[in-house]
């Protein structure tokens, strides 16, 4: 009976793992064969997960917190900073000195932005300001207000909710038909060279109805902010144009009364997005005390309307007397100005820019004539750079963050945190052990898994190796008993044969 | 730009001379005066080389004790770390904060491959930090710790650079404002160190590393300040000449033997001034680095080295997605940086997988050894039902004889 070779070779069969235990009978293990653990796919896999987690924690990391709005700095490390006066000659002072020499080197720049109703005198204003004639000196862009205006927009505009109401107001706008002029000319005064772009809005407030005649004017305000962004986000970028408005001249018209409502609603519109500098055009029809009581009327108005105006800063060094004078400056707003570029003889027979009337000359540089020198002071010699500056750091930035926060971009407060190499290394140590950790205890379960996984199948394979020898043992053993009892059967009926002939007891003999 | 302007008629009057523009360079002197600055300064080298030493020495005070029990004494085996002194200073009435990147540590192993990787990292960083923060919406507060200039301190062998420090110059000229120094120079006659520096300056050259020089600004012809602007290129042009500077730091005054109380060290020899040009660099040193370069060295840093890492960081991330070619008016974002470079970590985690390699193994072998005895067993088994097997086959061969004797 050759079947009991059979069946233990189907048992090797039936399970591949026992294959491999042939194998290993004849002195060869494989090591990656199916029944070796590849740990080498066990810890990259791991550590691959690993990885991607760690990414996705970075960026959504402070997900929740950017719900609340603006910037809420993190916890900082407690970092020591020495404070010392130096009393020797360091050098570190000559960094202003470098500031200035540096600015020379590179030229200043100044976008300013006249709004004005027509006849109030705003070119000669401009003329009398930067001492020249603009409109012959200049390289002039006009913009048609909303035909240009228009299709610049529709590239800015991304997804913006205001889309679609903005574009029904600029269709009604068109026949408000304000322009957008812009003058570049470039002003040099001992060494120093000012790039200079006077924006112009002719057409403003010169409608039966003006409503919505801002709009061009705020829409230039914001494209060029706009400009700016863009370019701020650009890959290769260079930030040095800057077309943003530093400041709004906003000429009212030399009533005596109080601001008219198109004033006021100008005003709102503009004093958040640039440095508002509302000023008394043509004031040498009015009295003095006519002028003063219209300031204070127009101040009483603005304030009233929530509307701020640009005001110059105090440094922390300057003396009682230049505190003084800058508030003053502040004090004297709105300014009651005259433009005149002509020259007349006054009464001491200088010849000096002013207006002659039959009644007396008024110069328009004499403080106590008007108001120009005090313009001029603020506008251009005494705080140009702030106006430059807080466009930049205030106004623009607010733009900004309401822009991106518009469009849906999230604040990640937790970049803002001073770097300190013992908080980052602990930072990064948890972050490693968390990492380690977790390595562990994949590598741990999978190793777990294989193992007992094997040991199954180990112990499978021996309990049915058992129960096979069991079961043909059995087998074997029943075959024996049958055999043995025929065995026995046929000799009980031999020896009972034997009994019957004579010549059997000889053969019973040499069996045994 | 002048000629332009004339050209088209103006000035109208001469009644006004000015009208304020000439004034403007003062309104941002006010301005920068009002504010303050902030200077950040990586000094970088072999210990003992007198870099703590050289920053007490620039700033005219102590800004960090030379930590004698802590180190020096102690058997040298550290990895590179990064120790910042944070400083506000205060001189004629002009704050600027300071602070001072030291690396201690680097270059002191046996095995110094890759120790220049904490250095680039922390640079970086700090190009990263300050970029995540300008894209976020609200911004109004900047924590900024980019490097404005990095001392690289060169040991004076008089020999030559060795290929750490060209390794590890070269990663930093492209990141940051560069400024190689020869430490402790009082060790070389002026002979050596010209041929010293020569040698120096061609390495540098050959090796196409880039350092930092002042700029050599010409100004316009017509310029009325040209006479200071001649003095300040010739300024220049000297410093250029004397690069790698040679530097000696000292905390010390000592006489110079005409009356004169002198910063420097005495030697039986003589005493060393450390604010003589005849002696060394120092001066030119601290003329690049505060009283004329320090607003190049910011400036520098801010328009060429930060937007060069922004620059190809950006690329780097939106090259060939969409994203190149939407509007830009969303700022871009970088993919997270990873973690810093740190040896030890990465041994951690190959001795976690080599623990794990090594109880696979164990039980490999255990497993091995359980098939082998399933091997015996089976053999034995087998062998088992054989012996019963030929006991059945006997029998049924003695069963056949019987049958055949039956008949």
């Amino acid at each position: 009976m050759s079947t009991v070779k059979d069946e233990l070779v189907s048992v090797k069969r039936e399970d591949s793992e026992i294959a491999s235990v042939g194998n290993a009978g004849n002195g060869v293990v494989p090591q990656n064969g199916t029944g070796a653990i590849d740990t080498s796919s066990v810890v990259d896999g791991v550590a691959e997960e690993q990885s991607a987690v760690e990414n996705s924690n970075g960026n959504h990391a402070a997900a929740p917190e950017s719900e609340s709005m603006g910037q809420v700095l993190p916890e900082q490390p407690d970092l020591k900073i020495i404070r010392r006066q130096i009393s020797g000659f360091v050098g570190f002072a000559n960094l202003p000195k470098q500031w200035h020499r540096k600015s020379i080197r590179r030229g200043f720049n100044f976008n300013l932005m006249c709004v004005s109703q027509s006849g109030l005198g705003k070119t000669t204003l401009v003329n009398t300001l930067f001492n020249r004639d603009l409109e012959a000196s200049s390289q002039v862009i006009t913009n048609a207000g909303n035909g240009d205006m228009s299709e610049k927009m529709e590239e800015l505009k991304i997804e913006g909710e205001t889309e679609p109401e903005a574009k029904v107001e600029e269709e009604e706008n068109v026949t408000s038909s304000v322009k957008i002029k812009t003058y570049f000319t470039t002003i040099e005064e001992n060494g120093v060279t000012l790039k200079l772009s006077v924006v112009d809005t002719p057409g403003f407030g010169d409608a039966i109805d003006n409503t919505g005649s801002w709009k061009p004017i705020v829409d230039e305000i914001n494209y060029r902010f706009d400009q700016y962004l863009d370019a701020e986000n650009k890959i290769s970028r260079s930030l040095e144009e800057d077309n943003r408005i530093h400041a709004c001249l906003y000429f009212i018209e030399p009533t005596a009364h109080f601001l008219k409502p198109l004033d006021v609603e100008f005003c709102k519109r503009v004093h958040q997005k640039c440095n508002l500098i509302p000023i008394i055009a043509k004031s040498d029809i009015l009295t003095e005390e006519e002028i003063t009581l219209f300031k204070q009327r127009i101040r009483r108005q603005l304030d009233e309307a929530n509307i701020e105006f640009f005001q110059p800063p105090n440094y922390a060094m300057d003396d009682e007397d230049t505190v003084k004078a800058s508030n003053a400056l502040y004090e004297k707003m709105p300014y009651a100005v005259v433009g005149s570029n002509q020259l007349v003889t006054n009464v001491e027979g200088r010849s000096v820019r002013g207006r002659s009337y039959p009644w007396g000359i008024i110069e328009v540089d004499n403080a106590n004539h008007c108001d120009l020198v005090n313009l001029r002071d603020l506008l251009i010699s005494q705080y140009l750079e702030e106006l430059r500056e807080r466009t930049s750091n205030v106004l623009y930035e607010n733009y900004r963050s309401e822009k991106l926060s518009k469009l849906g971009i999230k604040q990640d407060n937790s970049v803002f945190k001073e770097f300190d190499p013992e908080s980052r290394q602990k930072e990064e140590k948890q972050l490693h052990e968390a990492k380690l950790a977790k390595l562990e205890a994949e590598m741990k379960s999978v190793f777990h898994q294989k193992v007992s996984e094997k040991e199954k199948k180990l112990q499978k394979s021996e309990a049915e190796l058992f129960a096979r020898h069991k079961e043909m043992k059995e087998k074997l053993q029943k075959q024996l008993k049958t055999l043995e009892d025929r065995k026995h059967q046929l000799e009980v009926s031999l020896s009972n044969q034997a009994a019957q002939s004579p010549a059997q007891p000889k053969k019973k003999g040499f069996l045994r | 730009m002048t000629i332009e302007a004339e050209s088209m008629g103006a000035p109208v009057a001469s009644g006004v001379q000015t009208i304020g523009i000439s004034n403007l360079p003062n309104q941002r002197y006010k301005i920068v005066s009002e504010r303050g600055g902030s200077f950040t300064m990586m000094v970088c080298g072999e210990s003992g080389l007198g870099k703590t030493t050289f920053i007490n020495t620039l700033f005219q005070t102590t800004l960090k004790h030379s930590d004698f029990q802590q180190r020096r004494h102690l058997p040298i085996k550290r990895t590179v770390e990064i120790d910042i002194i944070r400083a506000l200073l205060e001189e004629k009435n002009f704050n600027l904060r300071v602070n001072v990147i030291d690396t201690p540590g680097f270059g002191d192993n046996v095995n110094n491959n890759k120790s220049w990787q904490s250095i680039i990292d922390f640079i970086d960083d700090q190009h990263d930090s300050f970029m995540r923060q300008e894209q976020q919406p609200y911004r109004d507060v900047k924590f900024d710790l980019r490097v404005h200039a990095v001392l690289y301190f060169i040991r004076p062998t008089g020999h030559g650079l060795k290929p750490l420090d060209i390794e590890t110059m070269k990663r930093i000229s492209t990141r940051a404002n560069l400024i190689p120094v020869i430490a402790k120079s009082d060790t070389l006659t002026a002979q050596e160190l010209t041929a010293f520096k020569l040698r120096i300056r061609q390495v540098i050259e050959a090796q196409e590393i880039r350092i930092f020089t002042p700029p050599l600004e010409r100004e316009r012809e017509s310029d009325l300040n040209s006479n200071q602007d001649l003095a300040a290129m010739e300024h220049a042009r000297q410093l250029i000449e004397s690069m790698p500077f040679a530097i000696i730091g000292s905390e010390k005054k000592f006489d110079n033997g005409q009356g004169k109380q002198v910063i420097g060290r005495r030697y039986p020899w003589g005493v060393v001034e450390i604010e003589n040009d005849n002696h060394c660099d120092f001066r030119k040193l601290r003329s690049l680095l505060l009283r004329t370069n320090l607003l190049d060295l910011i400036l520098t840093t801010q328009e060429l080295h930060y937007e060069t890492y922004r620059r190809l960081r950006l690329e780097g991330n939106s090259s060939g997605t969409e994203e190149s070619n939407s509007s830009s008016t969303v700022p871009l974002r970088a993919p997270a940086r990873k973690l810093s470079h740190n040896p030890k970590y990465k041994e951690e985690e190959n001795a976690l997988k080599k623990y794990f390699t090594d109880q696979v193994k164990a039980e490999e072998q255990r497993f091995r050894q359980w098939e082998q005895n399933i091997v015996n067993e089976r053999i034995r088994l087998n062998g088992d039902l054989e012996e019963i097997q030929n006991k059945v086959k006997r029998l049924d061969e003695q069963v056949k004889s019987l049958q055949l004797k039956k008949r």
